[in-house]
């Protein structure tokens, strides 16, 4: 058990050190990032390039990027649970819907970037949140609706058919008995999608202009024809990469439940 | 009766004296004034279409929209009454972004800054907004030729026909450490090796000379004797310049056909190949940062680059929040500026104010870019401390203010007014981007060791494919145009 | 739709295969209302952004739009004809194909090597977890910028240890070199799916029955032998799920790619998507580079449905 303890601790330290360079990078000066041979701990920890970042607005593009995420979460796991709620109980549209519906995530965003584009701009929805977190919504809800279903489907159908027999409604059956026992299952699925909108970078790039623009998009403003700003880029990453990291140290859990759903029940 | 005649002669000449005089002062008084309110002409004139409209203009994101966003826009918008918005995009995305707009019809932005390079290509799309009719409706026509010759003739029009305002300064500036030419005992050892003097190359062959001999001589110093930015995006402007200054042609005029892969161009690869063995370990990867990093340091003892080097090798305003980034400057006050061998600067990107064909406020876009481009508020605007917009007006280059910054001030003036009657236009074509992208990729593959002739030879069957594609008819006339301005080609030199 | 989205495809496939195999449950009386509103919202959204889209691709395929001018007269096959012909976007597919074909098993053995390791209980096991899944949650740009600040030549790290290994500085210009070029664009891929993987596997074998593997040890067999016999059946039908999941993601490669060498040196590392962006968005051949992207989505489609099928054949 000793080496193998031994190899866990060096095979996360390989794989940890690139995030602690970017993190140390952060809170470097920009003198001591440039200086050669490049030390490995900052002499001392400044919060200089994170007060730039909040001093300029750039921090603001963080919360948009959290606006987004969430709510194109919030509705993604809305509409496409109740999609696969009917999916999973009913079979709504037979092998032909769930065909189309897995056919969505073959296409590649850049594809279809432009194209989107022009229909916002014909809808007027560029640079704005509702226009983002729609997209988001759109090209997450294949996956959503395909985890739920499988989570759905491993609920035993008896508990609904007893609540209708009682005299309950079929939405008070969706809300109060489906729900709460896919509890585990939402979970895992939100996460991930939460995290897919997170860290999206092209819809970002092509659909919003100043108002909405995510911390993705803001990262690559700093790599100027003239100018170099590797320390305004290593704060704005780790900026936009501290609430995910938050978020996956709590639900843990959920989350690696999440991504070997299948292959655990499979 | 003889004093009489004389008396009336005198009380004549007099009197024509002072008509002369008072004309003269008016027609001084009226020019300065006419001169001077160009600015306020703008600015009088936006007061009345302004109230509660705002602005979007495209820009450099990074320290250069620093600009309007702390200086420019709140003055214009306390002088008028106009908000100004600055969208911020990189370099690498700008083209693309006024491109998706435009072609959606958005109306998304009303300014642009454009690099000059792309302008046939916008123009050609109708992307932008031709500002004849404006420039004289506002009289701005004088104040523009006042704009340093090679880019006033080079960077503002297409077809005969005003797209932008030349709005920077941006040359290829030759740096080279004046302290470490001065030593006396290099520049015995040098003139024994060479039989001529230790001075800033006035060719290439002398800076090859003068750079392997320095590396040598300074290695115990840790000392190079010179050092660029090699990466692919800047070394292609490098190799467009000196293959003008050898005398290279991109284009037989009359078929169209590429020339680039003749005697002169793969001399120049191999030369450029060659040169990198005296120059410092990773030289093919440098960007503007790592060689200005080196040069700052003191490691290199000559190089190539924009002005804005020259401001950061001196120390100017180094404590400047915006400009923490640069590294520290080792070598305040031992920097020497001239222009690089061949004599011919390249003009590398610049950029032109422009109003955006599809802006539903172009009366409104356009004053404010005679604003910003006026000789009262550029002057200001090129002494910004964390300005990347370098001197571009004639007055610039002798304004007194500029020349007490630091020092050596006024040799960097007179350098970049020197370069800026000589400099040359950055090829634009139709499709520039794909012409230059051939370029980049050919560098890419010379620095990964492959042969300059069969480099070239790939660049010139690309460029004729892309020739094709365009039209070959098309690409020729846009090609006249771009070759009959002065920032062409170099006159045969003497 | 896109892996680009954000960096974790997760069980979709899975799911998708599980929800094939598992017999439908018997539906009450049809409720088509009820169904129909549990439908729609999510329809709906997806045809706007998927078939729109689509439609457009097609028709603008067939036309003659370009950055210089807007010709949306019918064109016929006139880009697919160029596309045939089209050399840099063969080399792009093929260095797609070499990206795939080398990422996807170095990840699959390092992953299942991994969750060999973490499968016996060692002390503290979930936070090592929890710590390891770290580079897949970070966005696909921000791991691009790190590692191309890790192989900077002057100021990255790996350059300085390989100094010290060497004994003297090393200053390798891991994204100018053609032979280096591959392995650095792989190092920074491998290393942020690798834990993916892992983490697949992980569960899996922890569902491999326990009885067997201790009859097994019992019997005297080794361990390569009870590995080939027990556990890699077990452990198949997730293996190829996961196989499927990074195949189809590493054919998109986009990010990754775009912040270490955009496709240089040259063209040497363009992949298919850093392709499609360049003919798209920076020259604006937007009818030339619809008849690509639907070139890549029939493909995709194609290969993936292939894939499926296969699977489900083999079940």
């Amino acid at each position: 058990m000793v080496w193998r303890t031994l190899a866990a601790v060096a095979l996360t330290t390989c794989f940890l050190f690139p995030i602690y360079w970017l993190f140390m990078i952060s809170f470097k000066t920009p003198e001591e990032i440039f200086a050669f041979p490049p030390r490995w701990w900052p002499s001392h920890i400044q919060f200089d390039n994170y007060a730039v970042l909040f001093k300029d607005g750039d921090a603001v593009t963080v919360w948009n990027s959290l606006v987004v995420a969430s709510a194109s979460t919030v509705l993604a796991m809305l509409l496409g649970t109740l999609c696969a709620y009917s999916l999973a109980r009913f079979r709504t549209g037979g092998v032909h819907l769930s065909n189309w519906i897995i056919s969505q995530r073959m296409v590649p965003p850049i594809a279809v970037v432009f194209p989107i584009f022009l229909m916002y701009v014909f809808l007027g929805w560029v640079d704005t949140y509702l226009g983002l977190i729609l997209v988001y919504t759109a090209f997450n809800l294949p996956y959503v609706i395909w985890m739920m279903r499988g989570y759905i489907l491993d609920i035993p159908v008896s508990l609904e058919e007893a609540a209708l027999v009682d005299g309950w409604t079929r939405w008070q059956v969706l809300w109060k008995v489906v729900m709460p026992m896919a509890r585990a299952g939402l979970f895992a699925t939100a996460i991930l999608t939460f995290i897919f909108a997170w860290n999206e970078f092209l819809f970002a790039l092509v659909l919003t202009r100043t108002e909405v623009a995510t911390y993705t998009v803001q990262v690559t403003h700093y790599f100027g024809g003239q100018s170099g700003f590797w320390a305004k880029i290593s704060a704005m990453s780790v900026l936009g990469t501290l609430p995910i990291f938050v978020v996956v140290a709590f639900m843990q859990r959920y989350l690696v439940r999440g991504i070997s759903l299948g292959a655990v029940k499979g | 009766m003889f004093q009489a005649q004389t008396g009336l002669r005198t009380a004549k000449a007099l009197r024509l004296a002072l008509l002369l005089a008072i004309t003269i002062t008016t027609a001084l008084w009226t020019g300065a004034a006419a001169a001077q309110s160009a600015a306020q002409r703008a600015v009088d004139a936006a007061k009345k279409g302004c109230a509660g409209k705002t602005i979007t203009i495209v820009w450099e994101a990074g320290l250069q929209s620093l600009d309007p966003l702390n200086f420019s826009g709140p003055k214009w918008e306390q002088l008028t009454g106009c908000k100004v918005k600055v969208v911020e995009v990189p370099t690498a995305e700008m083209f693309t972004k006024i491109m998706q707009e435009y072609r959606a019809g958005t109306g998304a932005y009303d300014a642009l800054n454009v690099v000059p390079a792309w302008m046939p290509d916008l123009v050609q799309a109708g992307a932008l907004e031709a500002l004849d009719p404006y420039v004289d409706k506002n009289g701005f026509r004088d104040e523009l030729q006042k704009i340093a010759p090679t880019y006033r003739d080079n960077q503002m029009k297409v077809n005969g026909k005003i797209y932008g305002f030349p709005d920077d300064g941006d040359v290829f500036l030759f740096y080279y450490r004046k302290d470490i030419f001065a030593r006396p005992d290099l520049q015995q050892a040098f003139k024994a090796k060479y039989k001529y003097d230790l001075a800033p190359p006035k060719t290439w062959k002398q800076f090859d000379e003068i750079g392997s001999f320095l590396t040598d001589a300074l290695k115990g110093e840790g000392i190079y004797g010179a050092s660029f930015f090699r990466e692919p995006t800047y070394a292609q402007l490098m190799f467009q310049e000196r293959f003008r200054n050898e005398g290279g042609k991109f284009f037989d005029p009359q078929s169209m056909k590429a020339t680039v892969n003749g005697p002169v161009g793969v001399r120049v690869l191999t030369e450029m190949r060659n040169e990198n063995r005296f120059m410092p370990p990773g030289v093919e990867k440098f960007g503007f940062v790592e060689n200005l990093t080196v040069f700052l340091d003191g490691k290199s003892a000559m190089t190539i680059s924009w002005p804005p080097y020259g401001r950061f090798a001196a120390g100017y305003l180094a404590d400047e929040k915006a400009l923490a980034w640069v590294p520290k400057s080792k070598i305040a006050g031992k920097v020497g500026y001239a222009l690089p061998p061949g004599g011919h600067p390249e003009l590398a990107l610049g950029f032109a104010l422009s109003v955006a064909s599809t802006s539903k406020q172009k009366d409104l876009a356009y004053l404010f870019i005679q604003w910003l481009n006026s000789d009262e508020v550029s002057t200001q605007r090129v002494q910004l401390p964390y300005a990347l917009r370098d001197p571009f007006r004639d007055s610039h280059y002798t304004n007194k203010d500029y020349m007490a910054k630091w020092p050596d001030a006024k040799d960097y003036l007179a350098a970049l007014g020197d370069a800026a009657k000589t400099g040359l236009l950055d090829l634009s074509l139709i499709q520039t981007d794909k012409y230059e992208e051939s370029l980049r990729q050919a560098m890419s593959k010379l620095w990964a060791g492959g042969d300059p002739k069969g480099i070239l030879d790939d660049v010139a069957k690309q460029w004729d494919e892309i020739t094709q594609r365009v039209g070959v008819d098309k690409q020729k006339t846009v090609y006249k145009g771009w070759a009959a301005k002065s920032g062409a080609y170099p006159a045969p030199s003497k | 739709m896109g892996r680009q989205v954000g960096g974790l495809p997760g069980a979709f496939e899975v799911g998708v295969l599980r929800a094939r195999s598992v017999p439908s449950q018997r539906a009450r009386p049809r409720e088509r209302g009820f169904q129909l509103a549990l439908v729609a919202p999510s329809i709906f959204v997806l045809l706007l952004f998927g078939v729109l889209p689509l439609v457009y691709l097609i028709v603008v395929s067939v036309q003659n739009i370009t950055m210089i001018d807007v010709d949306q007269s019918f064109h016929g096959l006139l880009n697919y004809r160029l596309l045939a012909a089209d050399r840099r976007l063969w080399e792009a597919l093929l260095h797609t194909g070499i990206f795939t074909a080398i990422a996807l098993p170095v990840e699959l053995v390092l992953g299942l090597a991994m969750a060999q390791l973490f499968i016996e209980h060692i002390p503290g096991r979930g936070v090592f977890v929890a710590l390891l899944v770290l580079p897949v949650v970070v966005s696909p740009i921000v791991a691009g910028t790190t590692w191309s600040l890790m192989f900077d030549n002057r100021f990255g790290p790996i350059n300085q240890i390989l100094g010290w290994i060497a004994g003297e500085p090393a200053a390798i210009l891991w994204t100018i070199r053609p032979d280096l070029v591959y392995v650095a664009i792989l190092m920074a891929e491998i290393w942020q799916w690798t834990p993916f993987m892992f983490l697949l596997l992980l569960a899996a074998l922890s569902g491999v029955d326990k009885s067997q593997l201790e009859a097994a040890s019992i019997d005297g067999a080794g361990y390569w032998r009870t590995f080939r016999k027990i556990v890699l059946p077990a452990i198949r039908p997730v293996m190829v799920v996961a196989i499927l999941i990074r195949a189809l993601d590493l054919v998109r490669l986009f990010d990754i790619v775009w912040a270490l060498t955009k496709g240089g040196p040259g063209t040497m590392t363009e992949t298919l998507s850093v392709f499609t962006y360049v003919k798209g968005f920076q020259q604006f051949e937007t009818s030339y580079t619809a008849a690509v992207a639907l070139l890549v989505i029939v493909l995709l489609s194609v290969a993936v449905f292939a894939a499926l099928k296969r699977v489900e054949l083999a079940r």
